[in-house]
C-alpha cells in the first residue's frame, strides 16, 4: 500500500483563526506518505469521520508505527476501506466501530487498548498472498479528491472554536472526559510512534504546518463534540460517536523536548541593545527545552520578571545596581537590630529562629550548600531574613528555603537572588500564607481539573474521601522541589515560569503525573493513607519529560475548560488585589 | 513481612525539636543532623516484637511549622498512637504543647495513645524545661512520658516500643474494635486477637533519662 499526498498548498485559515499560508513543505509531504508498506504489516486502519471538517484514516502498523492522519477532503473512506477489503481480510473492532483490523482474526486490539499494552506484533496468519500492492488503486486515484478541499468544513470548524466553546453544558462535558480517556488509553503506545514521526519535523520550529495539525487534533474534537450534543443529534452514523470519542491517534501529544537554550541562541532572540524581541518565541523556545545552566542567570531574571523582557542591557545594568543598594537598606534594618533591642522583638527572633534552623536543613547534600561554615547557607539565611522584613505580613514559611535555593545557586549574588527571590514570591507567596489560602486554591482548581480530564480517577477519588487533595500538598507548595533532581527542577520551573501555555502548567503536571498511576490508584483501591504514601514515594522515580509532554496535550486539550477550572487569582498568577493579599502573621511556630 | 498487627503513629510537635531525626534513628539507627526538613509529611516503618507478636509501626513524620496545621490535622485520622515532641532546649516548643494536644485531640480518635517526648536530654547543660515540668504535663494529661536523645539514641527505642505495648494492651483489653480501621489498627494475619497469656518482658518501659 502506498499513499502520496497530492495537495501542494495550504491556503485556508485554520482553527485558530491564522492564516495559514505555509506550503507544504517537502518535509511534510514525506511525513505524509507511505511507500509501498505490506498489507501484512499494517495492524489496524482507524476511521475517521468528524461531523465537521474532512474525513480521514490512520494506518498503525503491527510494529506499533502510527502514521499520520492520511485526509480524504472530498469523501472516499469507504472505497477506500473496501478496496483494502479486497485484499486482506478486515475485521471491525468489536470495541469501536470505526477501527478495522487488518489480518487479525483475535481482536488484540480490543484486548490491549483496555490492558494498555499494546502488542508490538500482530501473528500474521494469512501472510503469504497479501504483499499485493493497492497503491495503483490510491496512489493515483485520490490526488483527485485531495485536489479539492473543503472549504466549508473549515469555515464552519473555525466559527465552532471560536464561539461555542463557552457554552459548555454537562452532557459534553462526560464526552470530552471520555474523549481523553480514550486518548490516555493510546498514549503510551502512540507516544513512542509519533514521537518518532515528528521528531524531525519538531525540530524546525517555523513548520506551521505541524503546528496546526497539533492544535486541531486538540481543539477540533473539544469543538465538534459541543455541537452534536446540544442539538440532540440522533446518532445516525456510528461514526459520528466515534468521532466524538477522540481521534485517538491524531491527537498529538505534547511535542519532543527539545535542547535547552544556548547562548548562540539566545542571542537571536535579543535585539542590539538586548530587548527581547519576541517574548512570546522567546517563551515557546524555552517551554520546549529549558536553558542552558551558564545562561540561566540572565534568563531567569527576566523570565521571573525581575527585568522586563524590553529591557536593555544598559536598563538592566543600571536596575542591578539600583537594587543592589536598597537590597543593602532592607538588609540593614535586620543588621542593626541589637541584642537588647531583639530581646524585647519576639517576632524577630523567633522568625531568625526559624530560619537559622531550616537554612542548615535545606539541600545540604548538594555541593552548593554542603559541609561546615558553608558561606553560601549564610546567603540563604540572611536573604530570607531580608525577605521577611521586606514582606513583614508574609514574614518566613517552611518551603521558602527551597524556592531560593535553586536561585540563589543560579544567581551567585546576593542581591540578585533576592531581587529575583521577590519576583517569584510576587507569584507564589500566597502558598505560604498563614491561612493556606493560596494552597487550597490550587488544590481545588486540581480538582476540577482532575474532574474534566480524568472522571475515574475523580470519581474514585470523591469515593473515597481524598477530594481535598492533600497529597498533593508539596508538590504544589515547593513546585516539585523534592521530586526531582536539582538539575531537573531548575528545568522544571523554568518551563512553568514561561508561562507559555498556561499560568498554571504546573496543575497540568499535578494531573498528568495522577493520570499516570489513575488506574494503579483506583484498581488498588487505595486510601488516603496509602495514597499519600504512594505519592510521597513517587519521588525520584517520575520520567519528566514525559510527563511535561502529557501536561502539554492534556493543557491544549482542556484548553478554555480547563482554564474555568482555575479560579482568577489562583497562584501563580498575580493576586487580583495586591492590598489584600496577605494575612499578618500571629505568632510562627 | 508479616505482621500480627500495623499500627499507625504520628508525631508531632514544632518545628526543629528533632521529629524527623527520631525517626531517622528508631528505623534506621542513626543520627543525621543536616537532614532536609520535612515538608508535609514522610514516612517510616519498622518491625518490632511484642508478646512474640510481629508488629509493624508506620510512622507519619509531620511538618512542624504552625502554618502547616491544617494539613497537618488531616494526618491525624486513623492514627493509633503519637509521639508529641518537644525540645527540653528551647521553652516555647514545651509552651506550645497544650495547642498540640488540642489539636490531637479534636482531630484524633479518642482512644489514641500519646506519648510526650522531651527531646534532645543529651544537652543538659543547655536545658530550658525540666524533667519534672514533662512529667507533670504528662500527668495532668494522661500522656506517657519519656526524655529521649536522637542523637544518642537514648530512650527512642524505648519510646515507640512502649507506646505500642500501651496500644497492644489496649487491644487485649477490648477498647479498640480492631476491625476498625479508623483506631489506626490493621490485623495482620495471626493478629486476631484472642484470649493472651499477657505481654512479656519485650517491653522496657523507660523512665526519664536525664533526670
Amino acid at each position: 500500500m502506498t499513499w502520496i499526498p497530492y495537495k501542494r498548498s495550504w491556503d485556508g485559515i485554520d482553527s485558530t483563526g491564522h492564516n495559514v499560508n505555509a506550503g507544504l513543505l517537502e518535509k511534510d509531504r514525506n511525513l505524509y506518505t507511505i511507500r509501498a508498506v505490506p498489507l501484512t504489516d499494517v495492524h489496524s486502519i482507524h476511521r475517521h469521520a468528524p461531523p465537521l471538517g474532512w474525513q480521514y484514516v490512520i494506518v498503525v502498523l503491527s510494529s506499533g508505527l502510527a502514521h499520520p492522519p492520511l485526509y480524504f477532503y472530498n469523501g472516499g473512506v469507504r472505497e477506500f476501506l473496501a478496496t483494502i477489503k479486497q485484499h486482506v481480510s478486515l475485521l471491525r473492532s468489536r470495541d469501536d466501530a470505526n477501527v478495522f483490523l487488518v489480518n487479525d482474526l483475535q481482536d488484540p486490539l480490543q484486548k490491549s487498548l483496555s490492558s494498555l499494552e499494546l502488542p508490538r506484533a500482530v501473528p500474521g496468519s494469512n501472510g503469504t498472498a497479501l504483499h499485493s500492492s493497492i497503491s495503483s488503486s490510491f496512489s493515483n486515484e485520490t490526488p483527485g479528491r485531495l485536489n479539492d478541499a473543503t472549504v466549508d468544513g473549515k469555515s464552519t470548524t473555525t466559527e465552532y472554536n471560536g464561539k461555542q466553546k463557552q457554552k459548555f453544558n454537562d452532557p459534553a462535558r462526560d464526552i470530552s472526559i471520555q474523549v481523553l480517556e480514550k486518548f490516555s488509553l493510546v498514549t503510551k503506545f502512540a507516544r513512542e510512534t509519533t514521537s518518532q514521526l515528528f521528531r524531525e519535523s519538531h525540530h524546525d520550529s517555523s513548520n506551521s504546518y505541524e503546528r496546526m495539525q497539533w492544535m486541531n487534533s486538540g481543539s477540533i474534537n473539544m469543538a465538534s463534540i459541543e455541537p452534536t450534543i446540544k442539538q440532540k443529534v440522533p446518532d445516525e452514523n456510528p461514526a459520528t460517536l466515534d468521532s466524538l470519542q477522540v481521534d485517538k491517534l491524531s491527537l498529538v501529544w505534547g511535542k519532543a523536548r527539545q535542547s535547552p537554550l544556548n547562548y548562540v541562541e539566545w542571542a537571536t532572540f535579543l535585539d542590539s541593545e538586548g530587548r527581547v524581541k519576541d517574548s512570546e518565541a522567546l517563551r515557546k523556545r524555552i517551554f520546549y527545552g529549558g536553558v542552558e545552566n551558564n545562561l540561566r542567570k540572565e534568563v531567569w531574571r527576566i523570565l521571573l520578571g525581575y527585568h522586563a523582557y524590553d529591557s536593555t542591557y544598559a536598563e538592566r545594568e543600571y536596575l542591578a545596581s539600583v537594587k543592589k543598594s536598597e537590597y543593602d537598606v532592607i538588609k540593614s534594618q535586620w543588621q542593626s537590630i541589637s541584642p537588647s533591642q531583639a530581646k524585647r522583638f519576639t517576632k524577630f527572633r523567633e522568625r531568625r529562629g526559624l530560619i537559622e534552623k531550616d537554612v542548615v536543613r535545606t539541600d545540604r547534600s548538594f555541593t552548593y550548600y554542603d559541609g561546615d561554615d558553608n558561606q553560601n547557607v549564610t546567603l540563604l539565611h540572611d536573604i530570607l531574613l531580608t525577605y521577611s522584613f521586606y514582606n513583614f505580613d508574609l514574614g518566613y514559611c517552611q518551603g521558602m528555603s527551597d524556592l531560593l535555593s535553586p536561585i540563589l545557586f543560579v544567581m551567585e549574588n546576593e542581591s540578585e537572588a533576592f531581587w529575583s527571590f521577590v519576583a517569584l514570591m510576587e507569584r507564589l507567596g500566597p502558598n505560604f500564607n498563614r491561612d493556606q489560602n493560596g494552597m487550597h486554591s490550587q488544590l481545588f482548581a486540581l480538582s476540577k481539573l482532575v474532574e474534566l480530564l480524568d472522571s475515574p480517577l475523580h470519581n474514585y477519588l470523591k469515593q473515597a474521601d481524598c477530594l481535598n487533595y492533600f497529597f498533593c500538598f508539596r508538590w504544589i507548595l515547593i513546585q516539585f522541589k523534592r521530586e526531582f533532581e536539582y538539575e531537573q527542577v531548575m528545568y522544571l520551573w523554568e518551563v512553568f515560569w514561561t508561562h507559555y501555555l498556561s499560568e498554571h502548567f504546573h496543575l497540568y503536571v499535578c494531573v498528568a503525573i495522577l493520570k499516570r498511576y489513575s488506574r494503579k490508584i483506583i484498581g488498588e483501591q487505595m486510601d488516603f493513607d496509602t495514597l499519600l504514601k504512594f505519592i510521597n514515594e513517587l519521588s525520584g522515580h517520575i520520567d519528566l519529560d514525559g510527563i511535561i509532554r502529557d501536561a502539554e496535550a492534556l493543557c491544549v486539550c482542556a484548553g478554555e475548560n480547563g482554564e474555568a477550572c482555575i479560579p482568577p487569582g489562583t497562584p501563580p498568577s498575580l493576586p487580583i488585589e495586591a492590598e489584600s493579599m496577605y494575612l499578618p502573621q500571629d505568632d510562627d511556630l | 513481612m508479616s505482621y500480627a498487627y500495623l499500627f499507625k503513629y504520628i508525631i508531632i510537635g514544632d518545628t526543629g525539636v528533632g521529629k524527623s531525626c527520631l525517626l531517622l534513628q528508631f528505623t534506621d539507627k542513626r543520627f543525621q543532623p543536616v537532614h532536609d526538613l520535612t515538608i508535609g509529611v514522610e514516612f517510616g516503618a519498622r518491625m518490632i516484637t511484642i508478646d512474640n507478636k510481629p508488629i509493624k509501626l508506620q510512622i507519619w513524620d509531620t511538618a512542624g511549622q504552625e502554618s502547616f496545621r491544617s494539613i497537618t490535622r488531616s494526618y491525624y485520622r486513623g492514627a493509633a498512637g503519637a509521639l508529641l515532641v518537644y525540645d527540653i532546649t528551647r521553652r516555647e516548643t514545651f509552651n506550645h504543647l497544650a495547642s498540640w494536644l488540642e489539636d490531637a485531640r479534636q482531630h484524633a480518635n479518642a482512644n489514641m495513645t500519646i506519648m510526650l517526648i522531651g527531646n534532645k536530654c543529651d544537652l543538659a547543660h543547655r536545658r530550658a524545661v525540666s524533667t519534672e515540668e514533662g512529667e507533670q504535663f504528662a500527668k495532668e494529661h494522661g500522656l506517657i512520658f519519656m526524655e529521649a536523645s536522637a542523637k544518642t539514641a537514648q530512650n527512642v527505642e524505648e519510646a515507640f516500643i512502649s507506646t505500642a505495648a500501651t496500644i497492644y494492651k489496649k487491644i487485649q483489653d477490648g477498647v479498640f474494635d480492631v476491625s476498625n480501621e479508623s483506631y489506626g489498627i490493621k490485623v495482620g494475619y495471626g493478629g486476631i486477637p484472642g484470649p493472651s497469656g499477657g505481654r512479656d518482658g519485650t517491653v522496657s518501659q523507660g523512665g526519664g533519662c536525664c533526670s
